[in-house]
């Protein structure tokens, strides 16, 4: 790490360190999810006005014109405090940086853009639907010409912080009667207009943060068209290939392994320190050995990005790698407590409770890409390997047996 | 030190790589594993002739005064290319402990040979299935070694050992010249690693100076340990390289295997075993001056060996029937993952040595 970016991460600690009693961990828990997004609010405000907003993004959007390698470092800080920033990751991750590019009236954009950056507005995705996710260039919501702008019938699925959102964008079947893929266009959508109706969903976990979303004879515009006529799949793809550069955690966002270590520490198995028990050791040991991969792969990516480099592609196996051991090590930890590891605490934190990283595990390896997707990337996109048979290539949409 | 590679260090990899595969045969390697006591000199010419021994033992020693960076390049594609001889790691460990724990006349006589390859190294601290013992069987007095080190690798041709004795009241590292030592040659299923029992009787050896022998012991054979977590990289991505390669060519069912996910999905999981290793390896050889030299060592060894047991492994399942023929060679790599998961240290010693550090306790 050369000087200039080690004194802008010491910056951002130092920055980090003065609001945490206001923001952080300690500060949130026993909110309600109301106001702990009223917090997430002020966060973001406040992370506005000191600077560490839009970090990589251009200065006349508001943003502070650095790099992403700027943009890694500040979030690999902040991860660790525990701040209430989950509310705008979707929002500023992809939606508002698309609009961004393919905005077509640029004043809108820049107000909108500015009011998201200060967590006064949010955005959210409109991509999945009841019938695929995966098979993002399979979705069946319409868009049918109406004057001189168009009609939304339909629904979405799995969209995340909806019910809190402004203004979303979404993609949408133009032409049923071409091939899957380019039969599609991208629009942004106002979440309050007549027809749109957000239904939550609640998770395995107990939690609701997804959706379901309806779309009933919803107007839109021509000028809100984000893609030209048919070409919304490339927009779409761009967007999830946006956020190329994101902070990454080897603990797969569950507990750190040190908490592992402390509670085998604590407890005992028939009588003998856990710690001192091979199946535990071991346990400890490979996910020392997994995450410490993880961690260099990413200190390599980091290193090669300021050398002006592109980072490989090892990148990839973050989440797929991280988040399974996360699920079977919280496992692990749970049934280390015995008995008193069936307590639970509706709203513990996921990064410091077993308990609360198990329920939730499944959901982070299926959101955004479920293990099998990230296994066929890395085959055919890293590996050469044959791509799966797909009977509907060339296909019109409108003929592929649903 | 970066885990980056430079411009230099990255031209040691491509071009000990491009060596080793102009250099293949794998007729050869298949007539060494049915030859007991037996080693690819042709191999060892070709690591002295371009100067691998030498590349991590210090100039003034006729080293090139590189470090396990480049060394641990080299062993990647040595570990690809399944090594002819276990000599570049063991003699390293000599060199290594020498060179550290030395005096000045040991140095002399030896480093120089070592780096040049003249003279072959072996490192003795195992016994039995104990790769570290606390009370070493084998004892040193009076300048004189008794007792048997069994299964060193290398020891069969090798001219000088290291060896973790017991003095009467504790550990010491000795140097023993080797020509005058019995050894007893041992069949395994990976000759050519030179596997030999070493049968000290009053052998002259001398000490080397280590306050706490045990604790130097540990730090020789974690870096060691480093240098063949590289050579097990290099093994796992070949073998994995080999699979996906096939899944590429044949075909069963009207298309290519590697389009079925059982197939493709065993692949991807290799490369993200593979590359973990990789990462692991070198950030524990760049940082291996520094104070986590025991805990980065054990993490490389222990993603390096599941590595390359995986690899291995999958590579001969995803073949079918011809993975499992002589003349494939793929059991080449799967004899070679047992030799490597037991040369300096095995799994089970090493997950015990990370959790002692991680856990705040004594190794």
């Amino acid at each position: 790490m050369t000087d200039a970016y080690e004194a802008y991460r010491q910056k951002a600690r130092s920055w980090l360190q003065s609001i945490e009693s206001e923001f952080g961990r300690e500060a949130r828990r026993g909110l309600t999810e109301e106001q702990d997004l009223a917090l997430g609010r002020r966060y973001q405000s406040a992370k506005y006005a000191a600077g560490y907003a839009g970090i990589n993004w251009p200065e006349d959007f508001g943003g502070q014109g650095l790099s992403h390698i700027e943009k890694v470092i500040f979030e690999s800080e902040e991860m660790k405090f525990g701040v209430p920033s989950v509310y705008f990751g979707i929002s500023l991750g992809m939606p508002v940086p698309i609009l961004m590019r393919y905005g077509p009236d640029k004043e809108f954009a820049r107000e909108r853009v500015i009011k998201a950056l200060k967590g006064e507005e949010i955005w959210c995705q409109l991509f999945s639907e009841p019938s695929g996710g995966t098979d993002l260039a399979g979705l069946r919501l319409k868009a049918e010409q109406d004057g001189n702008g168009w009609r939304l019938n339909g629904q979405k699925v799995w969209t995340s912080w909806a019910h809190y959102s402004d203004y979303g964008v979404i993609v949408a079947r133009t032409d049923p009667t071409v091939e899957k893929h380019k039969g599609l266009t991208y629009f942004w959508v106002d979440m309050k207009a007549p027809g749109v109706t957000v239904r939550g969903i609640k998770l395995a976990g107990g939690d609701s943060h997804v959706n379901e979303v309806f779309f009933d004879n919803v107007r839109v515009e021509d000028n809100q068209r984000m893609s030209p006529v048919g070409g919304g799949f490339a927009v779409a793809i761009t967007t999830l290939m946006i956020e190329r550069y994101i902070a990454t955690d080897s603990g797969g966002f569950g507990p750190h392994l040190d908490l592992f270590v402390d509670l085998a520490k604590e407890v005992e198995i028939n009588g003998r320190p856990a710690i001192e028990d091979g199946r535990i050791r071991s346990a400890i040991a490979r996910n020392y050995a997994m995450r410490a991969g993880l961690d260099s792969i990413t200190a390599r990516a980091m290193l090669m990005m300021q050398a002006g480099m592109e980072p490989g592609p090892e990148g990839s196996l973050n989440k797929l790698v991280a988040v399974r051991s996360r699920q079977k090590l919280s496992e692990l930890a749970i049934d280390l407590q015995g008995n008193s590891g069936m307590a639970f605490e509706p709203h513990a934190f996921v990064k410091e409770d077993w308990s609360a990283s198990w329920l939730n595990a499944p959901t982070g390896r299926i959101a955004g890409g479920s293990d099998e997707t990230l296994l066929n990337t890395i085959a055919e996109r890293i590996l050469g390997l044959p791509q799966d048979h797909r009977p509907d290539k060339g296909v019109p949409f409108n003929q592929i047996p649903a | 030190m970066s885990i980056l590679l430079d411009e230099g260090q990255q031209a040691i990899a491509t071009e000990s790589r491009r060596i080793i595969d102009a250099r293949e045969n794998k007729a050869k390697a298949l007539d060494l594993i049915e030859a007991s006591g037996e080693y690819d000199a042709a191999w060892w010419d070709m690591c002295r002739e371009q100067g691998w021994t030498a590349v991590a033992l210090p100039e003034e020693a006729g080293g090139l005064g590189l470090g396990l960076v480049e060394l641990g390049q080299v062993a990647v594609a040595v570990g690809a290319g399944i090594a002819g001889a276990p000599f570049l790691t063991s003699s390293f460990g000599v060199a290594d402990a020498l060179n550290r724990h030395g005096d000045q006349q040991q140095k002399a006589r030896w480093l120089g040979l070592l780096a040049s390859g003249d003279k072959i190294g072996a490192v003795a601290f195992a016994e039995g299935q104990n790769p570290l013992p606390t009370k070493p069987s084998v004892t040193f007095s009076d300048g004189k070694l008794s007792g048997t080190k069994p299964a060193v690798s290398a020891g069969l041709h090798a001219d000088i050992a290291v060896v973790l004795a017991f003095d009467g009241t504790k550990s010491v590292l000795v140097s023993v010249d080797l020509s005058g030592v019995e050894r007893q040659r041992i069949n395994s299923f990976d000759n050519s690693r030179g596997t030999a029992d070493l049968v000290f009787d009053d052998s002259p050896a001398e000490l080397l100076q280590a306050d706490d022998a045990r604790r130097a012991a540990l730090e020789i054979l974690a870096r060691q340990a480093i240098i063949t977590a590289h050579e097990q990289v290099g093994g796992a991505e070949k073998a994995m390289l080999i699979a996906r390669d096939y899944a590429n060519t044949r075909k069963a069912f009207g298309q290519l295997i590697g389009a079925f996910q059982a197939v493709k999905h065993r692949i991807a999981e290799l490369y993200g075993l593979v590359e973990i290793a990789r990462a692991n390896a070198l950030h524990a050889a760049a940082n291996a001056d520094g104070p986590d030299l025991i805990k980065n060592a054990a993490a490389a060894r222990i993603a390096a060996t599941d590595a390359y047991d995986t690899s291995a492994r999958d590579s001969m399942q995803l073949h079918g029937g011809i993975g499992v023929t002589w003349e494939t060679g793929l059991h080449l790599h799967q004899r070679r993952t047992r030799t490597l998961a037991l040369e300096q240290g095995n799994l089970l010693f090493w997950e015990d040595v990370l959790v002692n550090e991680l856990a705040g306790e004594k190794a």
